[in-house]
């Protein structure tokens, strides 16, 4: 897909001779150190420093900080304007210890917004810095494919810059479109065919369209071409209140049963920018709820991708969604909705567990009874299966680096042997006091991903029983489930934050920038399937158009996630 | 006891049921054609309970749901419903495809299943031709239907189509020589490729247990032999886990994408027709024809070709699709290697007995 | 071989086992849970046109027009734009508004949608299910109790 072959040479962890890295965790003088004269000033971030960096030096510091320090996950590129500048950070992370982050922020020039890529160093890059472009404008050198991503070819103008005027029509006639079936590969030499999978494809689970050039039944090459579903959901939440009118929107960036996953990213970056403190009780609530979520959503990804590989509307995913309804139940006892939950507060959570407590634990009890046995039956059906085997095991093959190149998280990093989980790594919520493992699997293959997903339904559940447990037994005056909050929250000016959970699809990174007012100055979602989607090329690539269909459905994208 | 085969075919004996001369040529050509209409009319019958309304339910029965309700007695009435709908919607003739070809091959398809039927015994004497080579006419023509596909793939203009069409070659290819050998074996035992014969021939008892006589019906005296027919037969149909020429999921529905109305009607029959052919010929060579206790044979005989029909619905439930390369590997070094084996330990024991 | 059987004899098990999970709607009424989310319920006699649920509503589904003394003169609400995201009964100090259970709402147009005052005032109960039975424990984490007795009609 690159035109440039860029360098994905196994990127060194280097745990021991990390620059920067003592028992306390980051020392950010020494990663200055590191950096040396390059480094222009130091910012003050919520979680992380943000180091300033000049734009035509982008490439040799992120080097230096991947090879050097071993931050080895580009979490995130976030662009913005500014009144007299435009900025690029690059969220970075370690797979090894998340919690160890920097920003590296680079400020380019009002007029000529031009900074260096740093695809050649994080894959990744290429489509993070693809949506800066498309939304901000910010370009950038020596990308190898510059274009817009979410929005079409021949838009006017970047929507999140500030000279943007919504209210202008778009002056392109329809002619000008370009029309993404009129691509055909119909020279006299060619022995390729260019087919395109999507957007209305029984099995692109959404509005995704992949440009497939097949060379025979074989993939020869694939680019995802997304945005199909973007629905403003950055601009809605920069125009939204912290304190009430922003929740309800996560619930609808990844709706596949995940609400509460994504509620409790912007809950949780937000509480880190205002400084709020939630009760235990609400967070042993948001943990349980949580988890609910992870079952349902785990439960509908192998429903769905049994639906890829198997066929036609299987038994399978029958009885996958049953499950899952039987979860939504719950959930819709809890928090009033089935997927648009709209549960979390700032704070805490919005309602105290349904009367008669009894009953709904009793409900929840039965679901995780049932469960081990729920799940023998899917082993049985599905990963057992002979065929299911021949079809899975070894396609689809997402080796470790590439996955860590492509900031590949959650489900998708662990079958690929990344032992990666903010839950544990990065802990919120009570998750840290509770019993649990991180469920990784080595095989890097769809049939691993698979595994990794049922397997992680059992680990979900055991932490819900704990929930439950410690829920059952809170005393009853006790049961804060919110926060004392201001009604109208005004975090200090200036303030930063990126902060990540981890949602069912991988890690799912809020960043926000206050500027004094109720609103955020700049709301950028770092959703996980925008990464993992990108591996897809890697995936397919060489490999059969039922094993490509296989590996998208392994990835479990939603598309409401990836467009935003 | 009623003989389970007679020698008249079907137009004789409506002759004699008509009291008209079964020997004046002009007698039995028109007749042949009454006969041939009443069988497809069963056929179109089967397809219509089976494909539009068996077909809903029996999914619904695997995946815990309810299926059609509303249509009358157990939704019955969905089928004339289902029909009218079919057939009222606008036919689509999309730009650049190859007329003639692209019209043709659902007839292709659907005539191509109904052909075989003229030589299968439904029991109680209900066969329109009992020609000696009635095995070989019934393979060769349900084989005739990969050319209707490879026609539909090839002129619909599609890419999907034309990789299903590809696909439904290859597959047919490579699971027609196992299936045809197989059958072989039959043949075998049986000494002939009359249908009639074969069934005949299966009308002993084999053994006898605790009083049950279990009767020497192929599948039991070669259950090796069945179990490869069987596989073989899905992948000629195209059905769970072979239905990889249509596989909805990866080339959107293969062959019949640009077909609608009156077109799709007509290849959607022929898909049935071929999965009930298939079923008539399973029931034919290897489970005794319409031979039954108690129920007469031609009742017998629906009933194991339903019995085939749900097999294939049930496989379509629990077993995923396999990928056209291992299809294609299972289908010439797997089912090829073990069906001539078959043939050849047959044509040794046989030789042997006797 | 053997895993292709468990498979298939996991799926007859399922046809044969005779349950089914669907709800036949029309006839079968579904349970929904007290604190579901439907069509709201506005009472013009509870409210004190404090303009709280329109100002907090994520996508400007309700609409308040007041006369010069701040005496209300009309409440539109657009359930056809609204997310039910329940913000405006949490911020209402007086419970003039309410979500109830009742998700069956059909209508020929978009504009049919838009209720007016009177309109959502005779929105039925679901199953005569009361939401505020439900709510009331938690109320008071969020707002001050509302005074009097509750009457939506």
């Amino acid at each position: 897909m690159s035109l440039e072959d860029p360098d994905t040479g196994a990127i060194e962890p280097a745990e021991e001779t990390a620059v920067g890295v003592t028992d306390e965790g980051l020392d950010y003088d020494a990663l200055a150190d590191l950096l040396g004269d390059r480094l222009l000033d130091r910012e003050e971030h919520v979680n992380a420093e943000g180091f300033v960096v000049r734009p035509d030096e982008v490439r040799s510091v992120l080097f230096d900080l991947r090879d050097e320090a071993g931050f080895d996950h580009l979490s995130c590129v976030t662009a913005q304007e500014y009144d007299d500048r435009y900025e690029s950070l690059y969220h970075l992370k370690k797979y090894g210890a998340p919690t160890q982050e920097l920003s590296v922020v680079v400020p380019t020039a009002k007029d000529e917004p031009v900074s260096e890529s740093a695809n050649p160093v994080y894959r990744t890059a290429d489509w993070h810095e693809r949506e800066a472009y498309d939304l901000v404008g910010v370009e950038y050198e020596d990308h190898p494919d510059l274009r817009r991503i979410l929005l079409p070819e021949t838009w006017q103008g970047h929507p999140l810059g500030q000279d943007f005027d919504g209210e202008e029509p778009q002056i392109v006639t329809l002619r000008e479109h370009a029309n993404p079936l009129q691509e055909d590969h119909r020279g006299d030499d060619a022995d390729t065919m260019f087919v395109n999978i999507g957007p209305h494809h029984p099995a692109t689970h959404g509005v995704l369209h992949l440009k497939t050039v097949l060379d025979g039944e074989q993939v020869a090459d694939v680019d995802p071409d997304i945005g199909y579903l973007h629905r403003c959901e950055e601009q809605m939440c920069q125009q939204s209140t912290y304190r009430h009118q922003i929740m309800p929107y996560p619930d609808r960036w990844d709706y596949i049963s995940a609400g509460i996953l994504n509620e409790w990213a912007y809950a949780r970056a937000a509480e880190d920018l205002a400084g709020i403190d939630v009760p235990e009780y609400a967070q042993i609530i948001r943990t349980m709820s949580a988890e609910l979520c992870r079952i349902a959503a785990h439960l509908l990804a192998m429903g769905t991708f049994a639906l890829d590989v198997y066929g036609d509307f299987t038994a399978i995913f029958m009885y996958a969604v049953q499950d899952r309804e039987r979860v939504q139940k719950i959930l819709e006892d809890l928090t009033g909705q089935r997927l648009m939950f709209n549960y979390l507060r700032l704070g805490g959570v919005a309602w105290d567990i349904p009367e008669p407590r009894e009953e709904f634990f009793e409900k929840t009890r039965d679901l995780l009874d049932d469960m081990p046995e729920r799940l023998a039956e899917y082993h049985d059906l599905v990963t057992s299966n002979e065929i299911f085997q021949l079809r899975c095991v070894d396609t689809g093959v997402l080796p470790p680096e590439e996955a860590k190149s492509f900031g590949a998280t959650g489900p998708v990093a662990r079958g690929s042997g990344i032992d990666y989980d903010l839950r544990r790594d990065d802990p919120y919520g009570h998750y840290d006091q509770l019993d649990w493992d991180v469920i990784t699997e080595e095989g890097c293959d769809n049939y691993a991903r698979v595994l990794v997903r049922l397997r992680e339904v059992e680990q979900s559940a055991r932490i819900i029983e704990q929930c439950v447990d410690l829920l059952e037994d809170w005393p009853e005056d006790e049961r804060e489930i919110q926060a004392n909050v201001p009604r109208t929250l005004r975090p200090d000016p200036d303030t930063e934050v990126y902060r990540a959970v981890e949602a069912a699809k991988g890690e799912l990174g809020i960043y926000m920038r206050s500027d004094g007012t109720d609103q955020p100055a700049r709301f950028k979602i770092r959703s996980p399937c925008f990464s993992n989607l990108q591996t897809l090329p890697v995936m397919s690539e060489g490999e059969y158009i039922p094993d490509m269909i296989a590996s998208l459905g392994s990835l479990d994208i939603v598309l409401g996630e990836v467009d935003r | 006891m009623i003989p389970l085969q007679s020698a008249t075919p079907l137009p004789s004996a409506i002759a004699e049921l008509l009291g008209l001369d079964p020997s004046n040529p002009a007698v039995l050509f028109v007749l042949a054609f009454v006969a041939a209409g009443a069988i497809v009319s069963v056929m179109l019958g089967m397809t219509a309970v089976l494909g539009i309304w068996g077909k809903r339910k029996i999914t619904a029965a695997f995946t815990d749901r309810i299926a059609v309700n509303r249509h009358g007695p157990f939704g019955l009435l969905i089928i004339p419903a289902d029909a009218v709908r079919l057939l009222s919607k606008e036919l689509i003739v999309p730009e650049g495809v190859d007329r003639p070809a692209w019209d043709l091959a659902p007839l292709v398809v659907a005539s191509s299943a109904l052909l075989g039927f003229a030589v299968i015994p439904f029991g109680n004497g209900v066969q329109i031709a009992d020609p000696e080579i009635g095995l070989a006419y019934v393979l060769a023509t349900a084989s005739i239907a990969s050319l209707g596909l490879l026609m539909a793939g090839y002129a619909s203009n599609n890419k999907y189509s034309f990789l299903g069409g590809l696909r439904a070659v290859a597959q047919n290819l490579a699971y027609e020589i196992p299936l045809v050998l197989t059958a072989a074996s039959v043949v075998i035992f049986a000494g002939s490729l009359q249908l009639s014969t074969i069934v005949a021939s299966q009308s002993e008892t084999l053994v006898s247990l605790g009083g049950v006589a279990i009767p020497s019906w192929y599948a039991f005296v070669n259950p090796f032999a069945f179990v490869l027919f069987m596989a073989a037969n899905l992948a000629e149909v195209g059905r769970n886990p072979f239905d990889i020429p249509e596989a909805p999921t990866e080339i959107v529905a293969g062959y019949q994408t640009e077909y609608s109305s009156v077109y799709f009607v007509l290849i959607y029959l022929g898909e049935f027709i071929h999965i009930f052919l298939g079923g008539a010929i399973v029931a034919t060579i290897f489970l005794g024809g319409g031979a039954g206790p108690v129920l007469p044979g031609i009742v017998w005989f629906f009933i194991k070709m339903t019995a085939v029909y749900l097999f294939t619905q049930w496989a379509r439930s629990a077993v995923p699709r396999l990928r056209i390369d291992q299809l294609i590997e299972i289908g010439w070094k797997g089912m090829l290697v073990l069906s001539f084996a078959n043939l050849v330990l047959t044509a040794v024991i046989v030789g042997v007995i006797q | 071989m053997i895993g292709i059987l468990k498979s298939m004899a996991t799926t007859m098990k399922h046809a044969l086992d005779g349950k089914t999970f669907t709800v036949e709607y029309p006839e079968d009424e579904p349970e929904v849970s007290p604190r579901f989310r439907g069509v709201h319920k506005f009472s013009q006699e509870r409210c004190i046109w404090c303009r709280q649920c329109e100002n907090v509503c994520p996508n400007n589904t309700i609409q308040i027009v007041t006369d010069e003394q701040r005496n209300g003169e009309q409440y539109n609400l657009h359930i056809g734009q609204c997310i039910y995201c329940r913000l405006c009964e949490e911020v209402c100090p007086v419970d003039a508004i309410i979500l109830t259970q009742n998700f069956e709402w059909t209508a020929d147009t978009k504009d049919e949608f838009a209720l007016d005052m009177e309109q959502l005032k005779n929105v039925p109960w679901y199953k005569d299910i009361d939401p505020l039975e439900s709510r009331e424990p938690d109320r008071g984490v969020w707002i001050g109790e509302g005074e009097g007795e509750v009457d939506y009609q």
